[in-house]
């Protein structure tokens, strides 16, 4: 891989270049004033960023995220609810055809993630049309993290706060600019073409990168450690075995039901095919499901096997930890803790993980 | 360009039989030829009201006409109940995994249906007429609620004098004009006319029904990997990425929706 150096001054030229070729989106700090609370003594910030059109208007307000933004990855490549087709292959073609994307700010719990979504709109029998066509056009600008929030667990299961695939740039910050790897033969091009900013990276620059990497994966092992995360390996068992464990029934005494969880979720997938009936036609539109939605499976005249909230939340388990772990050999989990920022009813996967592990392996302790 | 996955076929309402009171067959006459093997589902919408999935209950063979046996149970499937001949649907499809005919051969096939399950059923029974010298014989179970809720009254009679063929009506609650059969499905099941080494079982219906059939076709010996089940989810896609339709580690669409005992039995009552 490629590795240059990019100033802090030249970054608005970068963003600038790409701009002219893709619908560039960049970070910028969400403005609010409700804070997420750390209750572990660590001085952790409680800031979060979202994504957003670059605009020169914003350009005083655009930042480096030091971890991931609010919004989960897969917005960029499926809509919250969309026209996914002109309804019959006679009616007129929706597509104008959308301008590609490029996004800066996604980090590595989202890459982790984007394979995830990957398997299931590019792989089995057919590929999700929309879904390639903005996948393959887009440009992902991966960063590392500087730090990360209180509900941030990717090392838990092994994902390093750092990218070191599945992206087309990486910038890693360093005090005066960015170290840039350079991956992808798209990402070649542009960096070809701007070379008058992109110089190559010196040893001492990689290795203020590295000691940067280490520092943050110090700091979040010594955060995660209160948490007694299970390890990757053994969640498939734990959820399996966890069956009936009371923790789900707990757990779901203070869900109100907002779906949160499931669509601010990185890995979440779900989504439902609607018909959307018009005055002069009907529009096909795809929308984004959840399991912890009361009708996700209920059938023709009531049935429902997910009745109960809590099978709800122990579906929305298995289906991370024993079906994706059954078909793709990875968990459809990556800690990016958005689930657990979202909740209104303060439901933490951590904490329900660790208590399937100790009911297995801990009992009466 | 490639047809997006997600886009129905046009199909027009060809013709329509009331089968029962609240269960229509539908024959359709899709814009293109149209394959499916049986046991393998489709997708149908109605512009504007939405879709759902149903398993065709004409002969495979046929591509050029399909038909659809549906019960009015909810919102799509009541708007279509109201719809006429002449007006147009569409369809998507065919989806997951039919019946493994090839299995069968051979073999004395039990087939167990209840309700509209005889639907998928139907199709089933054309595939195996149209080439019953492979199989070793049809013993066909079929329970409905009361008799004037039995669907193909015109073809039953014809199935039941073909040879090779054992076909048996039951209906829970008869009438006066009932001489057949009255009980429970499970009922008609004792002393079935079949060689255990040699049997498969296949079972469509409600739940609560294929749940009893199951286990009395597990107590008469049938081997669970020789019982096979068709599996009603909530479905979206068909396609094996919307998520409804999750069995264990399945989905329904693309793993199903006929699975056999064997791959569901270790998982939890209400297969999640
Ligand atoms: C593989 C398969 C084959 C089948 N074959 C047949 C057959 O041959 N004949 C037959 O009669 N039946 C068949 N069924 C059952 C049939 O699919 C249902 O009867 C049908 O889906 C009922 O649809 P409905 O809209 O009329 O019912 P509704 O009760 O209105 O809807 C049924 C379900 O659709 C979903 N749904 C509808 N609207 C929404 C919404 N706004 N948001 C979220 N979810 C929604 C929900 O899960 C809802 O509970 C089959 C089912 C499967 C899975
Ligand atoms: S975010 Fe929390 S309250 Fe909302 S549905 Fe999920 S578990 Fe329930
Ligand atoms: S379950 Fe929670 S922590 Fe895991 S990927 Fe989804 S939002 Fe992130
Ligand atoms: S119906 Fe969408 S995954 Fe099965």
């Amino acid at each position: 891989m490629d590795t240059y150096f990019l100033k802090n001054e030249d970054i608005f030229k970068f963003y600038d270049h790409i701009n002219q070729k893709y619908d560039l989106f960049v970070p910028l700090k969400l403005k609010t004033t409700l804070k997420v609370k750390c209750d572990y003594g660590f001085d952790l910030p409680s800031e979060d960023y979202y994504l957003k059109k670059y605009s020169q208007a914003d350009k005083a307000e655009i930042v480096f995220n030091d971890y991931r933004p609010i919004e989960p990855a897969r917005t960029f490549f499926t809509h919250f609810k969309e026209e996914i087709c002109a309804y019959f292959a006679d009616d007129k073609e929706k597509s104008l055809k959308e301008r590609p994307i490029a996004v800066f700010g996604l980090k590595n719990c989202d890459l982790f993630s984007l394979k995830i979504q990957d398997f299931v709109f590019l792989g089995g029998s057919e590929p999700d049309p929309v879904y390639k066509e903005r996948r393959e056009n887009a440009l992902i600008i991966a960063s590392d993290c500087l730090h990360f929030k209180e509900a941030c667990f990717c090392r838990a299961f092994d994902i390093n706060p750092h990218p070191t695939e599945g992206f087309d740039f990486n910038l890693s910050p360093l005090n005066n600019g960015y170290v840039v790897e350079v991956a992808s033969s798209k990402a070649k091009v542009i960096a070809a073409a701007l070379k008058d900013i992109f110089t190559p990276a010196t040893l001492g620059q990689l290795s203020g990168r590295s000691a940067k990497r280490e520092s943050v994966i110090r700091r979040l092992d010594e955060h995660l450690d209160a948490h007694k995360i299970p390890k990757k390996e053994i969640l498939k068992d734990i959820v399996v075995s966890g069956y009936n464990s009371p923790v789900w029934q707990e757990q779901m005494h203070t869900c109100v039901e907002c779906a949160g969880c499931v669509l601010m979720c990185d890995t979440c997938h779900c989504f439902l095919l609607a018909d959307e009936a018009l005055a002069e036609n009907a529009r096909r539109l795809r929308l984004w499901d959840g399991c912890l939605f009361k009708n996700f499976t209920k059938v023709a005249g009531g049935a429902n096997p997910l009745k109960m909230r809590y099978m709800r939340l122990r579906n929305r388990y298995l289906k991370k930890f024993n079906f994706f772990i059954d078909n793709m050999g990875i968990q459809a989990c990556c800690g990016c803790g958005r689930c657990i920022d979202v909740c209104p009813g303060k439901i933490d996967i951590r904490y329900i993980l660790r208590r399937l592990y100790e009911e297995k392996y801990l009992p009466a302790a | 360009m490639k047809k997006n996955i997600y886009q129905p076929l046009k199909a027009t309402i060809e013709e329509i039989i009331q089968e029962t009171p609240t269960i229509k067959t539908f024959r359709l006459k899709p814009e293109a030829d149209f394959s499916f093997a049986t046991g393998q589902f489709i997708e149908l919408t109605l512009p504007g009201i939405g879709e759902a999935p149903f398993t065709p209950s004409s002969d495979p063979k046929v591509k050029d006409r399909l038909e659809l046996t549906i019960m009015n149970a909810g919102q799509v499937t009541c708007a279509l109940h109201n719809m006429n001949k002449g007006e147009v649907v569409g369809i998507r499809g065919p989806y997951g995994l039919g019946y493994p005919l090839d299995k069968f051969k051979g073999k004395d096939i039990l087939i167990v249906g209840g309700g509209v399950g005889l639907a998928p059923l139907r199709s089933l029974l054309f595939s195996l007429f149209s080439d019953i010298d492979k199989y070793n014989k049809v013993i066909v179970r079929y329970g409905s609620r009361s008799p004037s809720d039995i669907v193909y009254k015109d073809s039953i009679p014809k199935w039941i004098k073909k040879d090779k063929v054992d076909f048996l009506v039951s209906v829970d609650v008869g009438d006066p004009s009932w001489a057949g059969n009255v009980g429970l499905v499970t009922t008609v099941l004792n002393n079935l006319p079949v060689n255990l080494n040699n049997a498969v079982g296949i079972v469509c219906g409600p739940p609560i029904m294929m749940k009893f059939v199951t286990l009395k076709l597990l107590d008469l010996g049938f081997k669970p990997a020789d019982i096979y089940l068709s599996m009603e989810k909530s479905m979206s896609c068909g396609l094996g990425k919307c998520g409804h339709c999750r069995i264990g580690k399945f989905y329904a669409c693309k793993d199903g929706p006929v699975f056999t005992y064997e791959q569901l039995k270790g998982l939890p009552d209400n297969y999640l």
